[in-house]
């Protein structure tokens, strides 16, 4: 199997060295095969928030390394990493963080723009994107106006418009029933199985981790099983 | 900024009406100053009054000949001047001069007078110029008595009585309050309606030889009249100036109050204060957006807001000021003086002001907008998102 991400000996430390100094993530090395999905499960505050950050370069690690192929990204400048967000990575956020200005299809939109794909090309493949999912009746509304389910659907449709390498889904079921969760499964598998879509997934649902091909446990920052 | 409805429509509501009551001040003070200056310009370099306890009283006519032995000096002429009713309801100024002094002066108020007409002559009696601002007014107002050359017109005396003059000029000044305001006739017939004996004048205006030193000339003339008030262009255009200067101050400061609370708005929708536009920051980072991308979406949005706003607060401040002619705000910026100003308040639009404006309105709603968002940009994307 090919390695999508690596992680070595990897470090969060919030606090920076005072008396409420908190280890988030303990000296993790991780490999996220291509083509799988990969959960994360433990209790909440085990860390399992911060090392999907730390992978999607959302944040810097205190100590060791996050590679993409033989790149390491956690030394490299805020421009690389921006880049690498733009090209090679896919979020599912817990709090989804739509802007409730936009309607679904700009809200989908929004990360061709930064790839420089003029607005109305974007928005139109926006429109293909959300339709698939079974969107195409709601494009134009507001997120505001869409049910917890249709907005997650916004969500993982945003999250696929740069065609990434690797989806990072923080508790993906978080808003939505389980129908919806079920839908959501089903999405995911069909990414992976027919772009051998890499995804890195935290939960501490069963249901969500019994979607995972592989299965990693965090407690207190580790990596346990 | 068309998505954010509210907050973009509550800003431009603020900059609109703080950027109008700047412009609406401004237009006023431009327009009050120039219009002081050009009266300047037209009026004596000297005048000399006599106080009493601190009140203004007749000027004896011998002093005339007192300011006259001054080194320095061109031309004395005493006036008699103060205001007069035409029948209206409205005071005009009537001023009484010894024409064949006061026609010398090039520039001097009411010499310019228009073709068809003439200046008032040594031996006119009862005879009169007017300001051309008084004659628009009259023919606007529907006045029964048309004033022109030849034409007569009435003025209620000191003691209630009518006194007919003949309208032998109308002038041209470049001062507004002069040209709406200003009737110019021979000092004994403004004796007559005035009220002033035959041994006083109001004042005394003096004309100083060209290359003299203007202050060495009024000193010269305070120290040999110890009951003389000695005006200066400059003392004269302050005095003018200082009965509304603090009142547009105050005004300036209340724009100000706004436009801090303008600011504080932008601030409070744009920073950190604003959990949705740190949000927003920290998603379109996530999702790849540079921090140059940010800054010019911030930037755009902000300017274009902040040119709107100010756009608006113009028009209004020019419908406001032009065309209705700004009511309370004149009444409360120039007091008394509306008394005088028949022909509506002299006002002025510079691009100075315009671009002052323009500039206060966007570049302080801009750093408002931009330096939050550029904090959030160059804070990692996480920490912005969940705010740790």
């Amino acid at each position: 199997m090919t390695v999508t991400v690596r992680t070595e000996n990897l470090w969060k430390t919030y606090g920076g060295g005072g008396p409420h100094q908190v280890d988030a993530v303990r000296d993790v090395t991780i490999e996220i095969e291509r083509g799988e999905i990969t959960a994360i499960g433990g209790p909440s505050g085990s860390g399992k928030t911060t090392l999907l950050s730390l992978v999607g370069l959302l944040t810097r690690p205190t100590k060791g390394k996050v590679l993409y192929g033989d790149q390491d990204f956690s030394g490299l400048s805020e421009v690389f990493r921006t880049r690498a967000r733009r090209q090679r990575i896919g979020f599912i956020f817990q709090a989804q963080y739509l802007i409730p200005q936009l309607t679904a299809v700009e809200n989908v939109a929004l990360p061709m723009l930064c790839l420089d794909v003029p607005r109305s090309e974007a928005e139109k493949l926006a429109a293909i994107r959300l339709s698939s999912l079974g969107m195409n009746h709601r494009l134009d509304f507001r997120v505001a106006e869409l049910s917890g389910g249709e907005q997650q659907r916004v969500s993982i449709a945003r999250s696929l418009m740069n065609a990434p390498e690797i989806l990072i889904a923080d508790e993906p079921n978080a808003s939505i029933d389980e129908k919806s969760a079920e839908e959501l499964h089903f999405v995911l598998r069909e990414m992976v199985e027919r772009n051998k879509l890499t995804v890195l997934l935290a939960s501490h649902d069963a249901q969500v981790l019994n979607w995972a091909d592989r299965r990693l446990n965090m407690r207190d920052g580790n990596i346990v099983d | 900024m068309f998505k954010y409805r509210t907050r973009s429509v509550a800003i431009l509501l603020a900059l609109t009406f703080s950027t109008a009551l700047l412009c609406s001040v401004e237009f006023i003070r431009e327009g009050v100053v120039l219009d002081v200056e050009a009266s300047l310009g037209e009026g004596p370099d000297l005048i000399v009054q006599k106080l009493i306890g601190g009140r203004q009283v007749l000027v004896p006519l011998d002093w005339v000949n007192n300011v006259s032995e001054t080194s320095g000096i061109r031309l004395v002429t005493p006036r008699v001047w103060g205001y007069s009713d035409a029948g209206d309801g409205r005071l005009l100024t009537i001023m009484g001069v010894n024409a064949t002094e006061y026609g010398t002066i090039f520039g001097a108020v009411g010499t310019d007078v228009l073709a068809g007409g003439r200046f008032i002559m040594e031996n006119d009696t009862r005879r009169m110029v007017v300001g051309q601002g008084i004659v628009e007014m009259m023919a606007a107002s529907g006045a029964a008595v048309t004033i022109s050359v030849g034409s007569v017109l009435s003025l209620i005396t000191y003691n209630g009585s009518l006194i007919e003059f003949v309208i032998v000029g109308v002038f041209s000044a470049d001062s507004k309050i002069q040209s709406y305001d200003l009737i110019m006739t021979d000092i004994s017939s403004a004796r007559m309606v005035l009220g002033v004996d035959n041994s006083s004048c109001t004042d005394v205006a003096v004309w100083i030889n060209y290359g003299s030193d203007l202050n060495g000339v009024a000193f010269q003339l305070d120290s040999s009249l110890s009951q003389a008030r000695i005006l200066t262009r400059d003392a004269m255009k302050n005095t003018m100036l200082r009965t509304y200067g603090g009142r547009a101050g105050v005004a300036a400061l209340l724009w100000a109050c706004v436009l801090v609370t303008v600011l504080l708005l932008v601030f409070t929708a744009s920073s950190a204060g604003s959990e949705e536009a740190r949000r927003e920051v920290g998603l379109l980072k996530a999702l790849g957006f540079d921090t140059v991308d940010i800054l010019e979406i911030r930037t755009v949005e902000s300017v274009t807001l902040g040119a709107l706003g100010a756009n608006f607060g113009i028009s209004l401040a020019i419908v406001f000021d032009f065309i209705l002619g700004a009511p309370l705000l004149a009444g409360y910026l120039l007091g008394w003086n509306l008394v005088l100003l028949n022909g509506g308040i002299p006002l002025a639009v510079s691009s100075a002001t315009i671009l002052t404006v323009l500039a206060a309105a966007i570049v302080p709603v801009m750093v408002a907008t931009v330096v939050p968002s550029w904090r959030n940009a160059i804070t990692e994307p996480d920490t912005v998102l969940r705010g740790v």
